[in-house]
């Protein structure tokens, strides 16, 4: 199967839509500035705003004042751009997000402390941020919604498993990518790991000192060619490779190798059947922190050697968008390949030992196949390829996992055992316990490296999400502590297990409230039905958080704590 | 100087979650890094953090914790010529 892209839609720093992003790019022009937006205490940080308040893009969006997170007031824009463009209906929406509502939890904390809380509060979760798009589509014809949550590259994984769902028959188009807003939760996050540059990101510059965070949404339009021939549709390019790693290195850094940056590459390679020198340009994740930029080096010069292609980061324009700038930077791949040209790579200006030489000015080139990289914390590291002519993937019938054994862990009595004291210290004991699990389905299905681990979550890792909250309004954003926010991802937990066992396989994690486990199952269905992976480690996570839980109280609601995991393997 | 030591310990213990550990159990000349406690990057930014709130001390670069947290007597050096509170 041939898997066409016919839509696109983006919005960011640099456009509302396709057409203002492409010329920003043809132009140079890029979108970071002052903060303006976001209410932050620090506004000395530059950042990539999309440049309209929340009642201004409702304007945009044609909706009233229902409450609706910014990330999804984002994610509609491009959504519906993206949608007219490709002209057909889809059945399935995966949008990748990790900011999710975060943005109205901290903006109304006070209120629903003060038990002026409303089934508003729902919207805090990822999953409803999704739905949130969703119901304003205007479509009936959805059968599938997924929310991955793997931080900086759900986007992409986003976009693979709508390709997997169409090759296995559970798609017929798919509307795939995400969207994530500013917050100061994760601007602080990021700030407590003093990865902020406090002026324009370098990417991959000698002298760069991190990055700027940015916002937006950015989604494709995917269905088999066949179909697109069928209806007369304009056909944009193809997706002809994908793969998903883990660096399995450390929660918030890579690996001096990028080892998990090279398999992810070379993963989307094998996939296409491409030899390294077929690829024209690479879309680098290039976030300029001095780490990232290293390690993405080191793998691209390990895959490419002596023949390196073109490579730019596009994040000088449109600011680092967490999880929105896997499907932000598929367009902007798809949008190089069909108007021939090579996005610069902004404000480099020298190289220094071990470091890629980036492409410095917009270039016009006729370009046969892109690679696009994001990676994200806890070694999530994602990369595909986008073509101008289709590669021909092979299509499956969709078959069952069966499990093998499953473990819930639902007190402390044996933790210990399975889990050291130092190594747990960061964690909480719900993670623990997920840890313990995970240990003794390991150990009792002989089954040491899974080849898959996906974690299921509702609200993720709401303890360290809820201490950071409180700290970072309790002190006016000063002087916080990094750990909780590194452990704040919905990722944390898939991560973990693969860093502590040392797994690079494929590792994602899903965020779509009560769905979230049929979705991971959905996806362990398809890979395993294409012989993508043969067994699956599936963790189901929830904590129960006392002060959150007063909040939740208010809608007669509260969290359910859950450490389960369970080993799945193919039928055959 | 040894209480500023004993005192050190005692943040350092709290603000990574070394739960079991006592000061005592913390050799005042051992590396915290690599081998000794074993710290990481991430207990790297703790400390940083530790230093701006209990002695008023900011780190801008990162990479300036090197020299400073070889051992807790070199952070404890470190604090005492440059705390602002």
């Amino acid at each position: 199967m041939r898997i066409a892209v016919t839509g696109i839609g983006v919005v960011s720093a640099i456009g509302m839509n396709c057409t203002e992003t492409l010329q920003s790019l043809l132009d140079e022009r890029s979108g970071i500035g002052a903060m303006r937006v976001l209410g932050s205490a620090h506004a000395e940080l530059p950042v990539g705003e999309v440049p309209y308040t929340d009642s201004e893009l409702r304007v945009h969006c044609g909706i009233g004042d229902e409450p609706m997170p910014r990330t999804s007031l984002l994610g509609l824009l491009a959504a519906r751009e993206a949608l007219s463009m490709a002209g057909c209906t889809v059945d399935t929406f995966i949008s990748g997000t990790t900011v999710g509502g975060m943005d109205l939890t901290e903006q109304h904390w006070l209120d629903y402390q003060q038990g002026k809380a409303t089934e508003n509060i729902r919207l805090h979760e990822a999953g409803e941020s999704t739905q949130a798009i969703l119901s304003h589509l205007q479509n009936d014809q959805m059968v599938n919604v997924f929310t991955p949550s793997t931080a900086c590259s759900s986007a992409l994984n986003a976009i693979m498993l709508g390709a997997n769902l169409l090759r296995t028959g559970k798609a017929k188009a798919a509307l795939v990518g995400g969207a994530e807003s500013l917050s100061m939760f994760h601007l602080n996050g990021f700030n407590t790991l003093m990865i902020l540059d406090h002026q324009p990101c370098r990417p991959f510059d000698a002298n760069r000192a991190g990055l700027n965070l940015g916002e937006g949404a950015g989604y494709l339009v995917i269905e088999p060619e066949e179909e697109a021939i069928t209806r007369g549709a304009t056909i944009l390019g193809y997706l002809s490779g994908y793969a998903n790693t883990c660096d399995a290195f450390h929660q918030t850094a890579s690996s001096a190798d990028g080892k998990g940056a090279f398999l992810a590459m070379q993963g989307a390679l094998q996939m296409a059947g491409l030899q390294p020198n077929d690829i024209d340009y690479v879309n680098a994740h290039g976030t300029a922190t001095p780490n990232n930029d290293l390690s993405e080096s080191a793998a691209l010069l390990r895959l490419f050697g002596d023949k390196m292609p073109a490579v730019s980061s596009t994040k000088a324009f449109t600011g680092h968008t967490t999880s929105a700038s896997g499907g932000i930077e598929a367009v902007i791949s798809v949008l190089a390949l069909v108007h021939g040209f090579i996005p610069a790579n902004l404000n480099w200006s020298g190289t220094a030992e071990g470091l890629i030489v980036p492409v410095t000015h917009t270039t016009h080139k006729t370009l046969r196949h892109v690679l696009c990289n994001a990676f994200g914390f806890g070694g999530n590291e994602s990369s595909l390829i986008l073509s101008s002519q289709g590669i021909d993937l092979p299509a499956a019938e969709s078959r069952k996992p069966v499990a093998c054994c499953s473990v819930e862990q639902t007190d402390d009595s044996d933790v210990s055992i399975y889990i050291s004291a130092a190594e747990g210290r960061r964690m909480t004991p719900q993670m623990r316990r997920i840890v313990a699990a995970a240990r003794k389905v390991v150990e009792q299905s002989g089954i040491t490296m899974p080849e898959a681990i996906i974690c299921a979550t509702q609200w993720g890792c709401m303890l360290q999400s809820m201490r950071f909250l409180q700290d970072m309004l309790d002190s006016d954003e000063q002087q916080l502590k990094p750990t909780p926010f590194i452990q704040s991802t919905h990722n944390t937990i898939a991560s973990l297990i693969a860093i502590m066992t040392g797994n690079n396989g494929y590792n994602s994690t899903y965020a779509q409230g009560k769905q979230s486990l049929s979705c991971a199952m959905a996806d362990i269905e398809a890979q395993m039905s294409l012989g993508l992976i043969r067994n699956a480690l599936v963790l189901e996570f929830d904590e129960e958080v006392e002060v959150w839980d007063n909040v939740l109280a208010h809608i007669g609601d509260r969290t359910h704590a859950i450490a389960r995991a369970t080993m799945f393997v193919n039928t055959l | 100087m040894e209480q500023l030591i004993e005192q050190l310990k005692s943040q350092i213990i709290e603000a990574l979650n070394f739960e079991d550990m006592t000061p005592a159990d913390i050799d005042t000349d051992a590396p915290l890094f690599g081998e000794g406690l074993g710290l990481d990057s991430i207990d790297a930014l703790e400390l940083i953090m530790l230093m701006d709130r209990e002695y008023g001390i900011k780190l801008a670069d990162p990479k300036a914790g090197k020299a400073i947290f070889q051992s807790v007597r070199t952070m404890a050096e470190y604090i005492q010529a440059n705390r602002t509170k």
